[in-house]
């Protein structure tokens, strides 16, 4: 069986990837951006209610994009 | 990090994370409001449900980070702190996006809700809520220093 056959063979709602990559980039963001506050307190635990701030800053901008691309299943039909 | 005895542990985050939650939830309010009424125009008692479920959702949603530092903050000085606090905050972050794909499958084909007013209203709350949040912190006042406790000068006797 080739490829183009077994593509023909799939079916269902392309949108369902697109909740899989709306999945990866918040991930990795979020990974990142505590880890890296990981590292900031480690270095300098006297700062940790600074960095605190901004980590929830960091993983509110980066969350925002989750929730808008999951939401996205209410209008892609 | 050096504490004096007796000294407060409280990390000097949590009054900002506090003024975030208390402003978030007063424009959560008003886009209830605005986003209502612009629902119950355009789609009827559909969109008006769609419009508040929609708000609700983005604004709780988004409030669950603030709200797990905050919980997260109680074990500041004990020696758990720094596990308990990644634990909680992104457990918090992994349970909030499993019960939200898990209302937005229960509720995609609910009869009486509109799917473009609910999808705007969840775009404008977030949005709202990061404007609020950005706000919050570029006016909020946090000391350099945050956590330090300066030693007290000698008792002279």
């Amino acid at each position: 069986m080739d490829a183009t056959t077994v593509l023909a063979e799939i079916n269902g709602n392309i949108a369902t990837v697109g909740y899989g990559l709306a999945a990866i980039g918040p991930a990795i963001g979020v990974g990142i951006v505590v880890g890296k506050t990981i590292e900031g307190v480690a270095r300098q635990p006297e700062l940790a209610g600074r960095l605190q701030v901004l980590m929830w800053i960091g993983i509110a901008f980066t969350e925002a994009l989750a929730f808008i691309g999951i939401a996205t299943y209410f209008i892609f039909v | 990090m050096t504490h004096a005895p007796g000294a407060s542990r409280t990390p000097t985050s949590n009054p900002v994370l506090r003024r975030a939650l208390t402003w978030g939830g007063i424009l959560a309010a008003v886009i209830l409001v605005v986003s209502a009424v612009l629902g119950f125009v355009f789609a009827g008692v559909d969109g008006l449900v769609s419009a508040l479920v929609g708000t609700v959702m983005a604004v709780v949603f988004m409030g669950i980070t603030a709200a797990s530092i905050l919980l997260a903050n109680r074990f500041s000085g004990s020696d758990v702190f720094v596990g308990a606090f990644f634990g909680i905050v992104l457990g918090g972050w992994l349970l909030k996006f499993v019960i939200f794909i898990v209302l937005v499958l229960v509720l995609r084909d609910a009869p009486w809700l509109n799917g473009t007013v609910l999808f705007l209203s969840i775009v404008a709350g977030v949005i709202a809520s990061l404007v609020v949040d950005v706000l919050v912190v570029a006016r909020s006042r946090l000391p350099y220093a945050s956590d330090v406790d300066l030693p007290k000068p000698p008792v002279e006797e």
